[in-house]
């Protein structure tokens, strides 16, 4: 069984000040000078593949880890620590501009990667970047594939050689159905997702592994049917204002008297 | 710009999704301004009855299929909608209004965008407005080719109730049958723990990554429940197991409009901010006066939150709030 987790590491934009938020002309923010980290979606999304790895061990069903990045040199450190956890095969593909909003061309040169180059029986993937909030990517990767998709796991267990047993959110619930490979998985909110941490001696064994690096001369790009065509910052800001006192007593009596009284009262509010 | 709307008669909350939907038509497609009907999909005879009553155009059809997998649903559209006139249609904000705009958009070699927080028909195009860099940022799109499948962001319009329609037309469908051989076996629903329309409450209190353990989260809504307030979670408490997924207030949780809300060991990312913006007073209680949440609250308290709120429902619960 061929597993393939498809991520995206992301500017931490919640380290951004209020005056570093400015558009520039290419219609991006400037987050250049942010920390990248795993979107909390693809977290989930590798650490489960790791979980299913460990489980299928277990039941002696062979399972092969692989890892796809479409990004710039500033994924390494990410690829690397997956060659520590002892991912088979970790790629970079490196893309001639910014595809934060083309999640279309990401579907696509994901699909051709897989038709093209390595053929995996399931497609991991995290259901929205933190960035882009595109939520299209692993849909459109499925139809593109021509496999079915799960949307919103939050667990994958192994079944057998040929199924997978997923738990996904649905909108009463949750549903845990036995899955046929080939197909698409897209992770949802998944409790106690953390991506581990290799060991020192992995890290030594594993981490220096070569990273593959394809470039786009390989992929073909369809054109993209929406366009960005203006950026708008958000602003956030209420009046704030910071209750003084002696104690916490003293501050919940002045909360209570003065901002709370009036609307348990049933007074109208106006912000 | 004729248009139509998708609903799932599975979903438990279709009526929220019909109104929802009905709100943002009458918001941003002109009320009756466009022609538009609605493409309703059920499973049992006994929920027929029910139908007209969700169906917020003045045309309706009602498709019964046997299984509500959005690949079935997709089938489903494919055999009914053959004439390829439609140049809008509307998903409505659920987990699988996105998966079928997305996926039905792709099929049709039109165009699609999901979470949208509002759109504007124009010549040959469609303009719509969604978040993006983590909810701090509004962007704009331009979809060019039709059909154009959108998805409402959860939350982003009021729920707007269903005029009764007397002459409401409806032509009726039966795709029972469909993909027998489906991908998806054995499937088994695990209804989410009962939880009270988190949306609906007047006071509300929310407990942050702040509150640093599953045992303080159970004690801050104990102390909630004691005030008579609901109780939330931000996604870093779900995401620990401190508490269950259907207590998330936030873009992919509840979008809560309560009069008061109280925000404790909560940071104020953007992402959950947009769950609770639409409170009337939002009061953050955090020890970190640098948190975000403190300038986007009316008033803060720098303090230990368990401490204040314990101080607080010394004060409250005697008299017991109305709301």
């Amino acid at each position: 069984m061929k597993i393939l987790v498809c991520f995206k590491a992301a500017p931490n934009v919640e380290m951004l000040l209020e005056e570093d938020w400015v558009i520039n002309n290419e219609l991006q923010v400037d987050t250049s000078f942010v920390r990248n980290d795993l979107g909390s979606y693809e977290e989930s999304a590798l650490e489960m593949a790791l979980k299913l790895s460990d489980a299928s061990d277990d039941l002696g069903i062979p399972l092969e880890l692989n890892a796809l990045t479409v990004d710039g040199s500033g994924a390494t450190p990410i690829l690397k620590t997956l060659s520590a956890l002892r991912f088979a095969t970790v790629v970079r593909i490196q893309p001639r501009n910014n595809l934060l909003f083309q999640p279309t061309a990401v579907a696509s040169i994901i699909s051709q990667y897989i038709r093209q180059h390595a053929l995996q029986d399931v497609v991991l993937l995290g259901r929205q970047s933190d960035i882009g909030e595109n939520a299209k990517t692993p849909l459109l990767a499925a139809e593109m594939l021509g496999w079915p998709c799960i949307t919103r796991a939050t667990r994958i267990e192994p079944a057998d050689k040929k199924h997978l047993i997923v738990t996904h959110q649905v909108d009463d619930g949750y549903a845990r159905e036995k899955v046929r490979m080939p197909c698409v998985i897209s992770v949802g909110d998944a409790p106690c997702t953390y991506l581990r941490k290799p060991t020192l001696r992995d890290r030594l064994d594993y981490g220096k592994k070569d990273i593959e690096v394809l470039t786009m001369e390989d992929f073909q790009l369809p054109a993209e049917t929406e366009m960005l065509t203006g950026l708008e910052i958000l602003h956030h800001e209420r009046a704030g204002v910071v209750i003084e006192g002696k104690s916490p007593a003293e501050k919940a009596k002045v909360l209570y008297e003065e901002h709370l009284k009036p609307v348990l009262s049933g007074k109208e509010v106006k912000r | 710009m004729k248009f139509k709307c998708i609903l799932n008669g599975w979903a438990p909350n279709v009526k929220a999704q019909a109104e929802e939907l009905n709100s943002f038509m009458n918001s941003f497609l002109g009320n009756g301004a466009n022609p538009a009907s609605t493409i309703l999909f059920y499973a049992n005879h006994e929920d027929r009855h029910s139908l007209p009553g969700l169906v917020p155009t003045e045309c309706a059809e009602f498709v019964r299929i046997d299984r509500c997998q959005p690949e079935t649903i997709l089938e489903a559209l494919q055999r009914i909608e053959d004439k390829e006139d439609t140049s809008l249609y509307l998903f409505p904000a659920g987990f699988a209004g996105a998966e079928l705009a997305v996926r039905w958009a792709f099929r049709q070699k039109g165009s699609s965008l999901v979470q949208v927080e509002q759109v504007a028909p124009r010549e040959g195009c469609l303009i719509a407005k969604k978040k993006a860099y983590a909810d701090h940022v509004l962007a704009a799109f331009r979809l060019t080719r039709q059909p154009f499948c959108i998805s409402p962001a959860n939350g982003s319009v009021d729920r707007l109730p269903i005029a009764a329609r007397d002459n409401l037309q409806i032509i009726e469908h039966d795709l029972t049958g469909l993909r027998e051989d489906a991908f998806a076996r054995d499937s088994q629903r695990i209804p989410a723990e009962q939880a009270k329309d988190l949306g609906a409450g007047k006071f509300l209190v929310v407990g942050g990554r702040g509150l640093g353990s599953k045992e303080h989260v159970k004690q801050l809504k104990d102390v909630a429940a004691a005030m008579g307030a609901e109780f939330g979670i931000s996604r870093p408490v779900a995401l620990n197991a401190w508490g269950p997924m259907q207590w998330l207030i936030g873009v992919s949780g509840t979008i809560a409009r309560p009069d008061v809300c109280i925000a404790a060991g909560v940071s104020g990312a953007a992402a959950f901010y947009a769950g609770i913006e639409k409170s009337k007073i939002i009061i953050a209680i955090n020890s970190d006066p640098q948190a975000r949440i403190i300038k986007a609250a009316d008033v803060a308290i720098i303090d230990d939150y368990k401490t204040v709120m314990d101080e607080l429902l010394k004060i409250l619960k005697p008299i017991k709030p109305a709301i």
